[in-house]
């Protein structure tokens, strides 16, 4: 059994009357990468600087390594760090000034070992004396990430790390991230709307949506809660008597002359498949997709807006 | 407990952003240059056309050189503070070990630096150019520079308690709060010059006490150290107020969430 490093007790956060957090209550285990999926506005972010003592929360309780945040900040913030595209570093600083003053203020003893070493994982040595504001954005969620990294986390919050970063790089940095984890036990939380990147990095997933945690599983398991599947056939023949099989089933699906796209319950594909074998009604092509976290996330963002 | 390598570590950042930064550095040498230029040659010209008052001239550079202190003090509070939440480096650096203290004594030690390099400054040039040596208050001009330097950290540590809870909206008031309190603290004039009501606000400040007190070794040569007394004890009030105050709104804009005012 994995030690539990976070544990968060009917965690809420009230602005006036909208409640952006909704007495949320989770755990995180020692080197467990754990997602937090939702819609925009669903209080991701809302928690994320809870955790990190940014924003009070207006009840509930927060424990790090069995201890309270509230009264143990600094020995805890010492533990942990962050990465969001929603912040910035020093824009006059070079790269080197901005990781050599948080270097210090993480008391980091080896801080130019680190600090080239991080800089060299994440291939961006040669940035080392440009100014933040002269870099791309994808550098700059480089950069941060360095921050992160430079104090040996035990927990690392991210929101949203590999945003603005190109395929190549963002998988490097899943990769990164992975290995750490592997080497140092590292408990990662993150958020992300890269829903192979969830489905890639998480063992667990939390999903909230209007401030609740509406579901909590593998991605696998949630993407399972989808039944919907799509399957696509192309019919050379017998097209009309293929249609009414279909509408007499009542399902949802668009023609392209010989190509039918049909979605339909996952359960359902062999039953609709036996009703075509007995019509005589043959296909030379077949795929068949079968629901993701994706269409998971989908169908919540659906049911938001409905 | 605090920790001095975390002040040490928030002193260098501002120092760096000094390096980056020539406004910055301008500010430091340009104003006070313009100031004793503009206000040293008013003092000559009434020197000239009043022989009664020789003392024109270095009334004048007294209050504009020692202003700098309260100036600075209060300035580099507000101004480091703005600095990163227009960086986005606010959450950053509060998501950090560090504590609102030690970024307070942060702000202290360097606005403190910046003061003594923009004073040694503004004296040398106000000899240069007027022959007016600000050491003629003898070593009573250390106390005196430490007690309007207080003062500048409490107006500082006031103007930063709104700044944290309403951000760049009222960024104005890290330019502008210092100077309501220059007519009442009577840098150029006696406070006898203001009108009766002014003259009980007058008491309740600090700096008041100061210039009146200068002024006095300038055309007596006595030391009073009652006035420096009422000035010191003043600050202390203040000064732990406006920390309160300042730590009283950074509860309350984190309550509502410090990452909004990126």
């Amino acid at each position: 059994m994995k030690d539990t490093i976070l544990e968060v007790k009917n965690l809420t956060k009230q602005f006036g009357d909208f409640l952006a957090v909704d007495n949320i209550s989770f755990s995180l285990k020692a080197g467990e990468i754990l997602g937090f999926l939702g819609p925009n506005g669903a209080g991701k972010t809302t928690t994320i600087q809870m955790l990190l003592g940014v924003t009070g929360p207006t009840a509930g309780e927060i424990f790090y390594f069995n201890k309270e945040f509230k009264k143990n900040r600094e020995e805890i913030l010492r533990q942990i760090n962050f990465s969001s595209t929603y912040i910035s570093l020093p824009w006059l600083l070079t790269v080197s000034e901005s990781l050599e003053v948080f270097a210090r203020l993480y008391e980091i003893n080896d801080r130019k070992k680190r600090i080239k070493k991080l800089l060299s994982e994440f291939e961006i040595e040669h940035l080392i004396k440009k100014q933040f504001h002269m870099l791309s954005a994808g550098e700059k969620t480089r950069v941060l990430l360095v921050k992160a990294f430079l104090n040996y986390p035990k927990i690392l919050l991210l929101d949203e790390p590999t945003a603005s970063l190109d395929p190549d790089i963002a998988i490097k940095i899943r990769e990164f991230i992975k290995k750490e984890r592997r080497e140092y036990n590292v408990s990662v939380l993150l958020t992300s709307h890269n829903m192979s990147e969830v489905e890639d990095m998480c063992d667990r997933v939390l999903v909230l949506n209007h401030g609740k945690i509406i579901e909590e599983g593998t991605p696998e398991m949630l993407a399972r809660r989808v039944s919907d599947c799509r399957m696509e056939l192309t019919i050379p023949k017998n097209l009309e008597r293929a249609t009414s099989i279909f509408e007499e089933n009542k399902l949802t699906f668009e023609r392209d002359r010989m190509r039918f796209k049909i979605t339909l319950d996952e359960k359902k594909v062999a039953e609709i498949l036996m009703s075509l074998a007995k019509a005589r009604v043959n296909y030379d092509d077949i795929s068949i997709d079968k629901p993701d976290l994706e269409d998971y996330f989908l169908k919540i963002v659906r049911e938001k807006n409905d | 407990m605090i920790n001095f390598n975390r002040v040490f570590a928030m002193v260098i950042r501002d120092f760096l952003n000094l390096r980056h930064v020539p406004d910055r550095l301008a500010d430091m040498f340009y104003w006070p240059i313009v100031d004793l230029l503009l206000w040293g040659l008013v003092g000559l010209y009434f020197a000239q056309k009043n022989s009664n008052f020789p003392y024109a001239v270095p009334v004048i550079l007294t209050g504009l050189v020692f202003w700098i202190a309260i100036w600075r003090g209060q300035f580099e509070i507000n101004i480091n503070l703005l600095s990163e939440i227009w960086d986005k480096n606010l959450v950053n650096i509060l998501a950090s070990p560090l504590k609102p203290i030690e970024w307070m004594l942060s702000f202290l030690i360097f606005g403190g630096i910046k003061m003594l390099i923009s004073l040694a400054f503004s004296a040398f040039m106000a000899f240069l150019l007027y022959h007016f040596n600000i050491f003629i208050y003898g070593f009573s001009i250390i106390p005196f520079m430490l007690s309007l330097l207080i003062t500048g950290w409490a107006v500082g540590f006031f103007v930063a308690g709104f700044l944290i809870y309403f951000g760049q909206r009222i960024q104005t008031i890290a330019w502008s709060a210092v100077f309501l309190i220059i007519p009442f603290s009577a840098p150029y004039y006696s406070v006898s010059t203001l009108p009766p009501w002014a003259q009980i606000i007058s008491k309740a400040i600090p700096s008041s006490y100061v210039f009146e007190g200068l002024r006095q070794i300038l055309f007596t040569g006595n030391y009073s150290s009652d006035k420096l007394f009422i000035s010191f004890g003043l600050n202390f009030v203040y000064l732990i107020l406006s920390v309160w105050f300042f730590m009283f709104m950074f509860e309350k804009s984190r309550k509502l969430g410090l990452g909004r005012l990126i």
